[in-house]
């Protein structure tokens, strides 16, 4: 009875601390809210950094392992600059590789299921015929926007496009 | 004498230095001179480090003790012009950047390890975090006596392997 008590103490503390992390609660709050007319679902909230809520967490959306936005025009953050239909090809430390195709906005998502990279990996995006590189690699957030976000600058190279017209994705 | 009493005792008697430890602070007037591994040949280390360490989602951010700036990641030239983006070729400037970055990490240590002509690297967080010898969030990235190894040890040693460091950047997955 006693030993039943103390496990539900601690499994309530542990949620409580996994519910009450500032830092993530913040950052969340400030993606802000749906946009209108749009819900929960692989169109929504393109351009943001999907892994900081799908990240498998208690009480979370489901898990992603790799997931971002590819748009059009560089530094245009709109679903309608969504690049529908791009490849996102990703090959890891291992030499193993996964490709995803960007639907209607230009979100794709990976799950645990369909892949798991080792770290670093490598991504080109085919879209229109044009295949384009990213010039560096990913070090281990499966986020694009993570390090891709308005404005471009000395931390970030913008948003994830493929028109850049010089063959390759910062 | 009871267990309890032991603490209560330590606690009486130990507590008064714990608060003078916890009190002092170094003499004002102190100074450390660091021994610094060479600057000259650090270019192709700090290369190699930008390359493995330095995109922005690891060691390129203002938000580590181990910041690196260049190619992969944070740019050091407040200058949103398109060459400075991530993505494009590090400059010297990171490159000094990058160098001070990595020899006020622990300069005592690394004093010690550079007069010591690179003996017992493994003192200094860099190369433990680096081959996953200490919790690393980026894991294991170098193994003894690998090219990224060497060439960060063969720096710290005063005889830098431009060689290793050239073999262990760019990144090239499999």
């Amino acid at each position: 009875m006693k030993r039943a008590a103390l496990l539900v103490a601690s499994a309530s503390m542990a949620l409580g601390a996994l519910a009450c992390d500032p830092v993530h609660s913040n950052e969340v709050d400030a993606l802000g809210g749906e946009a209108s007319g749009v819900g929960t679902g692989p169109t929504h909230r393109p351009g943001q950094p999907c892994l900081l809520c799908h990240d498998g967490k208690i009480g979370d959306p489901p898990q992603f392992n790799v997931a971002g936005t590819v748009f059009v025009t560089p530094y245009v953050i709109a679903p309608e600059n969504g690049a529908g239909g791009a490849i996102v090809k990703m090959t890891d430390a291992t030499g193993a590789s996964h490709a995803a195709t960007t639907n209607d906005v230009g979100n794709f998502y990976v799950t645990p299921n369909e892949w798991t990279p080792a770290y670093p990996i490598t991504v080109e995006v085919d879209y229109g015929g044009v295949t384009t590189t990213m010039k560096s690699h990913i070090g281990r957030d499966g986020s694009c926007a993570g390090c891709h976000f308005n404005p471009a600058g000395p931390s970030s190279p913008g948003p994830v496009a493929v028109g850049w017209g010089d063959g390759g994705v910062p | 004498m009871s267990a309890r009493r032991s603490l209560l005792l330590a606690l009486v008697f130990g507590a008064p230095f714990g608060v003078i430890a916890a009190c002092s602070t170094p003499a004002t007037d102190g100074r450390f001179v660091e021994t610094v591994p060479d600057r000259a040949t650090f270019e192709p280390v700090a290369k190699m480090l930008v390359d493995r360490c330095g995109t922005l989602d690891c060691h390129g951010t203002t938000f580590r003790n181990l910041r690196l700036y260049g190619s992969e990641g944070l740019r050091f030239e407040k200058d949103a012009s398109p060459n400075l983006l991530p993505g494009y070729a590090t400059t010297q400037a990171e490159i000094e950047q990058d160098y001070q970055s990595v020899v006020g990490l622990e300069p005592e240590i690394m004093s010690q390890v550079v007069s010591q002509r690179g003996a017992a690297p493994e003192r200094l967080t860099l190369i433990r975090k680096g081959r996953g010898q200490e919790d690393h969030k980026g894991g294991s990235l170098m193994a003894v006596g690998d090219d990224r190894d060497t060439c960060l040890v063969s720096w710290l040693a005063g005889k830098t392997d431009t060689a290793a460091c050239v073999r262990a950047a760019p990144l090239q997955n499999p």
